[in-house]
């Protein structure tokens, strides 16, 4: 072949050589993260068959017959409501006693930011985690008390919050009891219970998804398993945090640096993906009456059943909600329940609504009992005391760097999920994608 | 339908129109943009509070500007007052407040809030009604240390202790409206427009001790209050003015005699216990207080000539008398099962009660006799009572409904009794039935909502219905900084006598701007 052809062809067609090798690669690319990383129950692995036990109606527990017999955590092969059971230990406000900075904000389609930054103080009266949940307290009786002290935006400085958890059943259905104090008001209200499945306003999270669903409100059945190797996406504007460790202070990480399960969880696939279980919980009329969600799929993680991903579909069958969750393992005497909810987003589909909750500065807490008397009560709150300052710089700056909506997932177990989203939302997801930044409406 | 009302509705329809269209539609880019614009804009916080708490650590500093303004919708005076107002606006009032708190040692702060008001009311209309500035300022700006440093206490707490000294306010209560909530007076230069959430910005803070005990389940407050603030009315010449006042009167008015700070027996004090057990938390209220309003005593006779016939006017000396206050409160949270269309129902109950003993009056029998030479003061003495039952639902759509009724009256009523502390409004009782509804948007994202409150008055044994008052607020949140309301405000129905007929002529709309650093 003549040199100069070779030089001129190569010369004029540069660009579109340039175009073709770039293509290249985004379809070597899509066709790898197209490879099907899910499984249905019939495709399901030797091991996976060996830790799962699709007997649907097992023994019940003689005092509660609403629970299982076998006692939690269980035994592996475990059952789809074992699962959903294992799964719900891990609530978005970690089950044992605690303190944190919650840093938490929501972002419209229009780009109008609302943030807010609590100091949150978590007096556990159980024995800790999902066990003491259901065993240790009878139907109407405290769960534990939530004095939430909230320190930013300056409208809100001062304003607290005491939530009274409490196990609720069939027959008791509050699950809150509920005190609110106004700096401008000077006064304490005893407010009653946020509608569980509403959205709270201003925010895509409801009631339930702070305080965790209980398991045995739902019908749990396994979809499969699945490997996800992101959950929460910061944009391309955002590359490091600096984050409150409850050891090392104020540090700044490279986003590319934080993991789903953190750093130190060793059961990480070598490209980084993280194994799941993947389970449908269906709302049980009798135990949900009119409630909003018709059911939820979850991503659990296969060894600690921490739910990385959860979607929300109503009673038509629409996706309402796509949760995104990372963890870190602040408890570690819990062992594999000591992981707690570091970051997560919720996306409203239906309002393309994002909300993201950061648990910053986690500290597990013993109080004490003078502590127990005098923090945790409604007539604390007038004194406008925070104690302790719970400092955080997790805030988001402006709104470009807010995270990405979550990854759709199209085609992962399409009998059971509908991923269908509205045409106007469809396009700025497709130019979020293209920009790894969120695109706002008419931009 | 009348005028105001379809101002209302037609601005209502415009807002709901600019929102819907204005997020979704043509103007949806211009919007997305100004929304991520001012998702940052905070300038005082940036370059005035950040630099102050950089430079001075321990010092927390907050605070707002706020504008607010209420439009009449019409001119015309009402039936026993004015022929015409001269005046359009009822305020165009901007208030800057500062917080700030500085942390001496560990549970040891001390505390200043000042307040910078200005009127815009009185200086930006022209006419000569609005006049009540040059009797005193503070009603155009304040202009004096007692307004300006408005809270200024010092603050000692341990875990089951707490001490507050100096100039504070204190609320109690926690209904709609004042029921146990009788420490502090009030600046109600708004009369009837007066509502709960602005008694921060017009409780009148005293100097007063402040100490708290925390048991387990059982709080104790004790406050020991030196100073003396009576309530501010709305001042004749001002736009809440009443308007019916007497023009001349042939008594002769020999002042107010008010409390002391400096004389001890003059000091009030007050005590409250309050305590949880489950669902339900209570507590009990004692106050041995001053009537915050003087009353007109009869100290002797004068004559006058008229048409060169003696006559006898009353020499009257206004004081403010001692009473009891025993107040008690209480709330209870459930949820209801199985309501039709709505499920589970959270509910909360709300009581509030307060007795009131020895309430002096003045009495219009008494008056006359004293006219005829008969050795009476003028007035007399009754207790009163007031209380509110509430009840608060959580609905589906994040709609909240609230009932609140409240109950004034004045024992042993009998006609010719004036004004009560506590009891009823021109009248042996009144029920004010009061519903609230409000709920977000979905369409705005929930930066948008609405509030309707209803205010009707009923009183008897003599008035019957009293007028209805109506509140209507749209609310939007611009930003996290920036929120800013729209309101209707509708007198109607009822007397040119009556507490709300007599502002039938008062309908305004108004909206409000509040930036928070």
């Amino acid at each position: 072949m003549n040199s100069n052809f070779l030089k001129g062809t190569l010369e004029k067609h540069s660009r579109l050589i340039c175009l073709t090798i770039i293509a290249s690669i985004f379809t070597f690319n899509s066709s790898a993260s197209a490879e099907q990383t899910w499984r249905t129950v019939e495709q399901l692995s030797a091991e996976d068959k060996e830790l799962f036990d699709p007997t649907i109606s097992v023994a019940r527990d003689p005092q509660i017959p609403y629970l299982p017999a076998e006692k939690f955590p269980f035994s592996a092969p475990y059952t789809a409501e074992e699962m959903g059971y294992r799964s719900a230990s891990a609530a978005h406000i970690a089950r044992w006693s605690h303190s944190m900075a919650d840093v938490f904000g929501v972002i419209t389609s229009s780009g109008y930011l609302n943030q807010g930054e609590w100091a949150c103080f978590i007096d556990n009266k159980t024995s800790g985690g999902m066990l003491g949940h259901m065993y240790d307290q009878p139907a109407g009786e405290e769960l534990g008390r939530w004095m939430l002290y909230e320190t930013f935006p300056p409208e809100n400085d001062g304003a607290q919050q005491l939530w009274i958890p409490k196990r609720s059943d069939m027959e008791t259905p509050q699950k809150l009891d509920f005190f609110y104090y106004s700096p401008s008001m000077r006064r304490v209200r005893r407010m009653p219970e946020p509608r569980r499945d509403q959205r709270f306003p201003n925010n895509a999270q409801s009631l339930d998804d702070v305080m965790g669903r209980d398991p045995w409100e739902f019908e749990w059945e396994l979809l499969g398993t699945d490997v996800i190797h992101e959950s929460m996406r910061f944009p391309k504007t955002r590359q490091s945090v600096t984050v409150n460790d409850a050891e090392r202070g104020f540090t700044e990480v490279q986003v590319s640096d934080i993991k789903m399960m953190g750093s130190e969880f060793p059961h990480y696939r070598p490209d980084g993906g993280v194994d799941t279980w993947v389970l449908k919980a269906t709302a049980k009329k009798d135990w949900l009456p009119d409630y909003n969600e018709d059911h939820l799929i979850v991503w659990v993680e296969k060894k600690t059943f921490f739910i990385l991903r959860r979607e929300k579909y109503g009673k038509d069958g629409r996706l309402m909600l796509v949760e995104t969750r990372m963890a870190k393992h602040e408890n570690p005497s819990m062992g594999d329940e000591g992981y707690a909810s570091f970051m997560s987003l919720y996306w409203n589909v239906d309002h393309d609504l994002l909300s993201y909750s950061f648990h910053d500065n986690h500290k597990v807490r013993e109080w004490s009992e003078e502590q127990k008397t005098t923090i945790f009560t409604a007539e604390f709150m007038p004194r406008e005391w925070l104690f302790e300052p719970m400092k955080s710089q997790l805030r988001v700056q402006s709104p470009d760097e807010f995270f990405l909506r979550p990854h759709r997932y199209l085609g992962r177990f399409p009998k059971h999920r509908s991923t269908s989203i509205s045409p106007e939302i469809e396009a700025r997801y497709k130019l979020q994608e293209a920009a790894q930044t969120l695109v706002f409406e008419k931009e | 339908m009348n005028s105001a009302l379809r101002y209302l509705v037609i601005t209502t329809a415009c807002l709901f129109a600019f929102a819907q269209n204005g997020l979704a539609g043509t103007f949806s880019n211009l919007t997305s943009k100004f929304d991520r614009s001012l998702a940052t804009f905070d300038p005082i916080g940036k370059h005035i509070r950040a630099p102050i708490e950089k430079a001075i650590p321990r010092l927390k500093f907050s605070g707002s500007l706020k504008q607010s303004s209420d439009m009449l919708l019409e001119k015309k005076g009402n039936g026993g007052g004015l022929a015409e107002k001269d005046f359009r606006f009822l305020q165009l009032q901007n208030l800057l407040e500062v917080e700030t708190s500085y942390f001496i040692d560990h549970g040891l702060d001390i505390n200043a809030t000042a307040h910078v008001l200005y009127d815009g009311a009185y200086g930006w209309q022209g006419g000569t009604q609005l006049n009540a500035d040059e009797s005193n300022r503070n009603n155009e700006i304040y202009n004096n240390s007692e307004r300006v440093l408005r809270e200024f206490y010092l603050s000692y707490r341990k875990p089951k202790f707490d001490l507050k000294l100096g100039k504070q306010q204190v609320a109690w209560g926690k209904m709609d409206g004042q029921f146990i909530d009788i420490v502090n007076s009030m600046d109600r230069r708004e009369s009837a427009q007066l509502e709960s959430e602005d008694y921060e910005y017009r409780r009148l803070p005293t100097w007063m001790a402040n100490a708290t005990y925390y048991f387990q389940k059982t709080t104790i407050q004790a406050l020991y209050i030196i100073d003396f603030e009576h309530d501010r009315n709305a001042a004749p010449g001002s736009p809440w003015g009443d308007t019916n006042l007497p023009v001349t009167t042939h008594n002769i008015d020999l002042g107010t005699s008010r409390p002391k700070a400096s004389t001890f027996r003059d000091h009030q004090y007050g005590l409250r216990i309050d305590r949880s057990a489950g669902g339900l938390t209570y507590g009990v209220v004692y106050m041995y207080a001053w009537d915050k309003n003087p009353v007109e005593r009869v100290t002797g006779r004068a004559t006058y000539l008229d048409g060169g016939i003696q006559k006898y006017s009353l020499k009257l000396k206004s004081r403010h008398e001692r009473v009891h206050h025993i107040g008690a409160t209480a709330d209870y949270a459930t949820t209801i099962q199985n309501v039709p269309w709505i499920g589970n129902l959270p509910t909360v109950l709300r009581v509030e009660a307060l007795y009131t003993n020895g309430v002096r009056v003045t009495d219009s029998d008494k008056r006359a006799a004293a006219l005829s030479g008969a050795s009476t003061d003028g007035t007399s003495k009754r207790d009163t009572l007031r209380a509110a039952v509430a009840i608060e639902f959580a609905l589906p759509a994040r709609t909240t409904f609230i009932f609140q009724g409240s109950w004034y009256q004045t024992l042993n009523h009998k006609e010719g009794l004036g004004p009560a502390l506590g009891g009823g409004i021109g009248d042996e009782w009144s029920l004010i039935p009061l519903v609230h509804v409000s709920r977000p948007f979905a369409f705005s994202k929930d930066r948008m909502k609405l509030e309707v409150t209803a205010f009707p008055l009923i009183s008897g044994s003599d008035t019957g219905w009293g007028g209805i008052k109506t509140k209507v607020r749209l609310r939007y949140q611009f930003s996290q900084f920036i929120n800013g309301e729209f309101r209707y405000t509708g007198y109607d129905s009822g007397d040119s006598g009556d507490y709300y007929g007599h502002f039938n002529k008062y309908d305004n709309v108004g909206w409000e701007l509040n930036y928070e650093f």
